[in-house]
């Protein structure tokens, strides 16, 4: 082992440590459900002055635990120790290993912040600081053209929602900034604070005056949240952010900061709120995403690829039961589905490991060679499916039941909860068609492919315990700690419970829906073998239009090279011509006026005494004729 | 001498003053512009005696006194004046104003 890797080991021991704390907090907030512990420090105190905040602005730096927070954290830390073992045998070949790294546990920091932030504030900070990790990340190959330009398009897809999430922020400042119980002086005094005690600082406190403006800024928080989870239509940046490591995938874009968007809403909801518009708008884009992304992965060949329409899509189930003002059943998906998405990318990594490919087409028959492989992935793919008891159908059943069960009262989320349904099919499809295209037949497609084999024990063993993960997460439901966990996240807010809400019809309809999906797979894949779809078929255009993802990233190209470049030229000319031009027309104007007038410079004496006498006469005729006429008609004394 | 009014004598040194600064103008003969100033000059000195002696007192003598003092300066300045011309005569070969021309870029 050469002496980086040691390195890699004292990120994996902290991640060690950090998790047995997550994971201790967890347990700890499972025990005394319900407790909000707000641990805090003023960093900066402005003095009250005229002005939007004339109580004062602090700036506050603290660590709120509270059940979501709690729960969100045991995602981060327990994933992010797995990805960090993992690492250690899946990057072991590759360079920059110091670099990779300080960026892994640099994120895992910043999230860690971001999950505790007990403002606003400091929840955008850390929110930008995994912004900028998942950059690093996605570029750590930056000799790859397409990953540099992936992290680029990353980068600045999701600050299109920074800077409305930004907005959003400001909108909230500068509106509720006296709003809060009454004698604290305000939520701009106390440092934008989420909670106080054990109660929301702003949710039932002068939020209902102004519906417009807290609809536009719960609007703006959808926006940010939809950059950093991959909504429609921000959603263009995941797919290509997988050209990041898979390992980063795994802990980034699929289990903890991809889920970042939807712990924004969740925060949003229960401690800042929501219009009844805000509502609609955020189940619209959430049902309307899970089905948009499940079907770009249904053609997919990049095994990759896959599995992050298949995020963006269930983090579009998330967003609509927070939407649909489920926020625990939001986060409980959120919770589940990071263990099994990990998985499944880790157990896609594993895979990409042996074969060095990540063409679905070029594998197969991998089962024989890579056993553990081939069950974890199974596993994560129950799990994704929703069949029972793998923990994506507790969770994604209960968000289903609960936006079912909003449907009385708000017929619009019908047409969404339809296409949120119908994914659940095409979820079991993709899933399945990933798992026979890699491990059924009898060998690999493309013969130029080495003989698999399984990687280290280091990473056999997150493929373990992140199977187990997936197998039971979903079960905890039933543990009474964990269920009260859950229902007192909603605290005080009037969110509905988690549990309970099922609905066996919706149940058994979506657990149909899911097998008769991977039976499609079955028999479409089952065997092994790749079918051309005929050129002439009906299907192809629908093929090409899927491939080409709805002609979305074009259109942004086409946007960014047409649209924003024409708006750029038109500035430069502005700026060349009409800015520059007016320096160089005074500069010009003046050289021109200055060159005849250096002609008088004769040098002779008599003209300049001239000069000086017609001066003379200037002056006099000024003094004596002009200004007391002037004065004369201005009736002056 | 009450008989006269101030502005008769203002009249006539300002002529006096305009036939100097005539001279100035036209003349290209610097000994003769030179005469041209002590002209002008003079002009203004005789401004001092008159406006002295329109006093009726309040000034003292101080008008005649400044006249005096200023005869005094142009003397002086004739003769910086007439080292010019000897300078310029002995430099350009001529005490033509319009040859002293280098006082430019």
């Amino acid at each position: 082992m050469r002496r980086l890797e040691w390195g890699g080991w004292v990120s994996v021991a902290f991640s060690g440590a950090a998790m047995v704390v997550g994971v201790l907090i967890g347990v700890g907030e499972m025990v005394n459900p319900g407790t909000y512990t707000d641990v805090r420090y003023t960093w900066l105190h402005l003095a009250p002055a005229p002005g939007p905040f004339p109580n004062g602005f602090s700036l506050v730096v603290g660590t709120l635990v509270d059940p979501i927070s709690a729960l969100m954290l045991i995602v981060v830390t327990v994933v992010g120790f797995l990805v960090m073992l993992y690492s250690i045998g899946y990057m072991h070949q590759d360079r920059g290993l110091p670099r990779y790294y300080a960026e892994l546990s640099l994120f895992l920091t910043a999230m860690s912040g971001l999950v505790l932030a007990d403002n606003l504030l400091e929840f955008f900070v850390f929110w930008e600081l995994v912004g900028v990790c998942s950059y690093f990340l996605i570029g750590f190959y930056y000799e790859k053209p397409s990953a540099a330009s992936a992290a680029k398009e990353a980068f600045i897809v999701t600050r299109v929602g920074d800077i409305m999430f930004l907005l959003g922020i400001f909108l909230y400042f500068y509106n509720f900034a006296l709003a809060g119980p009454a004698g604290s002086g305000g939520w701009a005094a106390n440092g934008f604070l989420f909670v106080n005690g054990n109660q929301p600082y702003l949710l039932g406190h002068g939020l209902g005056g102004n519906s417009t403006l807290l609809t536009v800024a719960g609007i703006m928080i959808l926006g940010g949240a939809a950059g950093k989870s991959a909504q429609f239509p921000l959603h263009v940046w995941l797919p290509d952010a997988m050209e990041g490591p898979t390992t980063v995938s795994a802990l980034i874009h699929a289990a903890t900061m991809v889920a970042a968007g939807v712990y924004l809403l969740a925060v949003a909801s229960l401690f800042l709120g929501f219009t009844s518009t805000d509502q609609l708008a955020i189940v619209g884009i959430g049902g309307f995403t899970a089905f948009f992304a499940a079907t770009m992965a249904v053609v997919h060949p990049d095994i990759k690829r896959v599995i992050a329409y298949s995020t963006i899509s269930q983090l579009g189930y998330m967003v609509m039961a927070v939407g649909a003002g489920f926020a625990m059943v939001g986060l409980f998906h959120l919770f589940t589905h990071a263990f099994f998405k990990a998985l499944l990318f880790l157990a896609a990594g594993s895979v990409i490991h042996a074969v060095g490919t990540q063409d679905l087409f070029k594998m197969g028959g991998l089962r024989k060679t890579m056993r553990l492989t081939a069950i974890a992935f199974a596993v994560g793919g129950l799990a994704l499916a929703g069949i029972p008891p793998f923990a994506g159908f507790w969770s994604k059943d209960d968000i289903l039941s609960a936006v079912y069960s909003q449907l009385g009262s708000h017929p619009a989320y019908w047409p969404f909860f339809l296409l949120a349904f119908a994914a659940v099919f095409l979820t079991a499809y993709y899933i399945f068609r990933a798992w026979f295209l890699a491990f059924s037949g009898d060998h690999p497609r493309d013969p130029s492919l080495g003989h698999a084999h399984e990687g280290p024990w280091t990473m056999q063993v997150p493929l373990v315990l992140l199977s187990a993960l997936a197998c039971g997460a979903g079960l905890l439901i039933f543990v009474p700690g964990f269920q009260s966990l859950l229902l007192s996240g909603a605290g005080a807010t009037g969110i509905p419970p988690v549990y309970g809400t099922t609905d066996l019809l919706i149940s058994a309809a979506s657990v149909a829906l899911g097998v008769s999906g991977i039976a499609l797979a079955w028999v479409l894949w089952g065997n092994g073998r790749v079918y051309a779809l005929p050129e002439t078929s009906a299907a192809q255009p629908v093929r090409r239009l899927l491939l080409k993802r709805y002609y979305f990233k074009i259109g942004y190209d086409w946007i960014g090279a047409k649209g924003v470049y024409t708006i750029a030229r038109a500035a430069d000319f502005f700026d060349r011509f009409v800015i520059d031009g007016t320096v160089h027309g005074f500069e010009r104007a003046f050289a021109l006026v200055s060159n005849r007038l250096r002609r008088i410079q004769s040098g002779v004496v008599s003209d300049y005494a001239a000069y000086v006498v017609a001066g003379l006469i200037a002056l006099f005729v000024i003094l004596l004729i002009v200004a007391p006429y002037v004065v004369s008609r201005l009736g002056g004394g | 001498m009450t008989a006269l009014p101030l502005v008769g004598f203002v009249a006539l040194s300002s002529a006096l003053f305009a036939v100097g600064l005539f001279g100035i103008l036209t003349r290209r003969n610097f000994i003769l512009v030179l005469i041209a100033i002590e002209i002008a000059m003079n002009a203004a000195i005789l401004n001092f005696v008159y406006f002295g002696a329109f006093s009726n007192g309040t000034a003292g003598l101080t008008g005649q006194a400044v006249a005096v003092v200023l005869i005094g300066f142009a003397a002086t300045e004739v003769a910086v004046g007439l080292a010019i011309v000897l300078a310029l005569n002995r430099v350009k070969g001529t005490i033509n104003v319009a040859q002293a021309n280098e006082l430019k870029l």
